[in-house]
């Protein structure tokens, strides 16, 4: 089966100053993975050249073994949500249905689909709402349903869990696991509990991905020590659920 | 009012203003019937250049908002305004006469400056300060020309160009405006989905499957143009370019394949009756439209803006 997302040998930066090299990552269909590093450490850089936003400095991209499309076959290969986004005074319902990369108006069985994610989301009393009038954690909901609705293969997630607090981060991934269906994602984050949910996870430090593996093996208290400067302690859940992670010192 | 009312109201609207205008002289009301050279060669080509202009405005206005993800960006934010008065100030001044190639040169010169001045990647914030600047500079010359010009009859004969005037139009002179105006706006409706995902950034555009840089250069050089073809007709007509998107953006919403239609009808609504009150008000004398388009637009778009905030 193709790769969803295959780089080799990327180099990635801000103009031509490489802030990453030698970047190596393959994702499979379905596969989770999180990139993890101090600010500055290259990961939004990463994520902005992995959704084609950016040119590469050195290597390649191959998504679903090709380039990235236009139009409506690039919003079903890649779905992104940005870190900050502007809100629009589009009402929900426009917005998420411009994720469906139409040139035209949508045909009775789009608008059905979009009705059908709007509920699966919560979002259908707030459908004729304008963007500009909804709350952090409804606006990252929608926004979520617009990199969504076309069903694509990857999904690029830039710091998803911001700017939400401890009962919305909870409510937001249960409600995102049950609509990404066999969606690969690549996120980007801070939180190390986050990190900690997904199938691997690549360290990002010293211009270069430190370590990859699955998070066990990648989030123990040495190598986040040396990556993020702080001493951590990792606690497991003897139940067999994620790990905690506590910063114990600067 | 439905949303697929708007545009027959719309229009419906237009109709009755055109009649209003073509009934509307400087020696007063009269019905236009029987028909007399007054009626179609001097007022009907009038009314159907203010019809023109404003929805070209309108149109331009649409764009340049999308284009820049601003609310304040109008048709002449590029530096425009500067450029036309410029040139057409300095053409007056140097060869009296004919000044609406030289406004239209201007316009296009600015224009092609700024885009100079902020070349690189598109940068919305960068194009403007650029365009803030060309256009005060254009504006000091402007002012500079006035003041220094020997013959204080150069002032008169300016304002029609600084504030807007339709003139006397031959009807074949609107052929080739008219076409452009509905190739314009048949080419932007056709990507009116594009252009609501532009609106949204460049960043979320791409990412939404749009070329940006081809949509973004072929949209502000139909924006440009737009302006340009007014100015050559009309001068430098104000407000209306403001407006007129704002009021249709609250009246339909955000989407372009509604938007653009009815920012077009609501431009030229607005010109329309600007101009047969420019005729008229204040006659025998002519004011010039743009004065009279946000002396009369923009009570009504207050009016309309605290409806809102309410």
């Amino acid at each position: 089966m193709t790769r969803v997302l295959e780089a080799v040998g990327l180099a990635v930066g801000r103009g031509k100053t490489a802030v990453l090299s030698g970047v190596n990552l393959a994702v499979e269909a379905g596969e989770r993975l999180a990139l993890v590093g101090a600010n500055g450490a290259g990961k939004s850089t990463l994520l902005r050249a992995l959704a084609g936003l950016d040119p590469v400095l050195g290597g390649t991209i191959r998504w679903n073994g090709g380039s990235l499309p236009l139009g409506a076959e690039r919003v079903r290969t890649l779905g992104v949500l940005f870190q900050t986004e502007t809100p629009s005074r589009f009402s929900v319902r426009e917005l998420v249905t411009l994720g469906l990369g139409l040139d035209g108006p949508a045909s009775p069985p789009d608008r059905a689909r979009v009705d059908a994610l709007l509920e699966r989301a919560g979002l259908t009393a707030l459908a004729e709402r304008s963007c500009a009038q909804l709350s952090g954690g409804e606006a990252q909901r929608a926004l979520l349903s617009r990199a969504l609705i076309a069903d694509p293969r990857l999904l690029l997630l830039d710091e998803p869990t911001n700017h939400l607090d401890p009962a919305r981060q909870a409510t937001l991934l249960g409600w995102f696991d049950r609509l990404r269906g066999n969606t690969a994602v690549i996120l980007a984050t801070h939180d190390l509990a986050l990190a900690a949910t997904c199938d691997r996870v690549a360290l990002l430090d010293d211009g270069r991905v430190s370590h990859l593996g699955t998070a066990v093996e990648v989030l123990t208290p040495e190598n986040l020590t040396r990556t993020l400067g702080v001493g951590v302690r990792r606690l497991d859940d003897p139940n067999g659920g994620p790990p905690l992670f506590r910063v114990v010192s600067a | 009012m439905k949303r697929q009312a708007l545009v027959p109201a719309l229009g419906l609207s237009c109709a009755l203003v055109a009649a209003i205008a073509l009934c509307a002289g400087p020696s007063g009301w009269r019905l236009p019937w029987p028909v007399t050279d007054v009626i179609t060669e001097l007022r009907a080509p009038r009314v159907v250049l203010a019809a023109l202009v404003g929805a070209a405005l309108a149109v331009a206005g649409v764009a340049m908002q999308s284009l820049l993800q601003n609310d304040l960006a109008d048709p002449f934010v590029l530096g425009l305004s500067g450029g036309a008065s410029a040139g057409a100030v300095t053409s007056l001044a140097v060869a009296p006469g004919m000044p609406p190639g030289p406004a239209a040169a201007g316009a296009l010169g600015a224009a092609v400056l700024v885009r100079w001045l902020a070349r690189g990647p598109y940068d919305p914030a960068r194009l403007l300060l650029a365009g803030v600047a060309v256009g005060s500079i254009g504006a000091s010359a402007t002012g500079l020309v006035l003041v220094l010009a020997p013959s204080s009859r150069l002032l008169r004969a300016s304002t029609y160009w600084l504030f807007g005037g339709l003139g006397t139009p031959a009807w074949s002179s609107l052929i080739a405006p008219a076409v452009f105006l509905f190739a314009a706006v048949a080419w932007m409706i056709a990507r009116a989905e594009r252009l609501d995902r532009l609106s949204l950034g460049p960043d979320v555009a791409a990412s939404l499957g749009v070329e940006v840089p081809a949509l973004q250069r072929t949209v502000l050089l139909l924006s440009v143009a737009l302006t340009a073809v007014t100015v050559s007709a009309a001068g430098v007509v104000g407000f209306v370019g403001l407006i007129a998107p704002h009021a249709a953006r609250r009246l339909i919403g955000q989407g372009h394949r509604g938007l653009i239609p009815v920012a077009a009808l609501g431009g030229a609504l607005v010109v329309m009756l600007a101009d047969t009150v420019a005729r008229t008000a204040f006659a025998p004398r002519e004011v010039p439209v743009g004065l009279v388009a946000a002396a009369v637009g923009g009570p009504f778009f207050l009016l309309q803006l605290q409806r809102g905030l309410r």
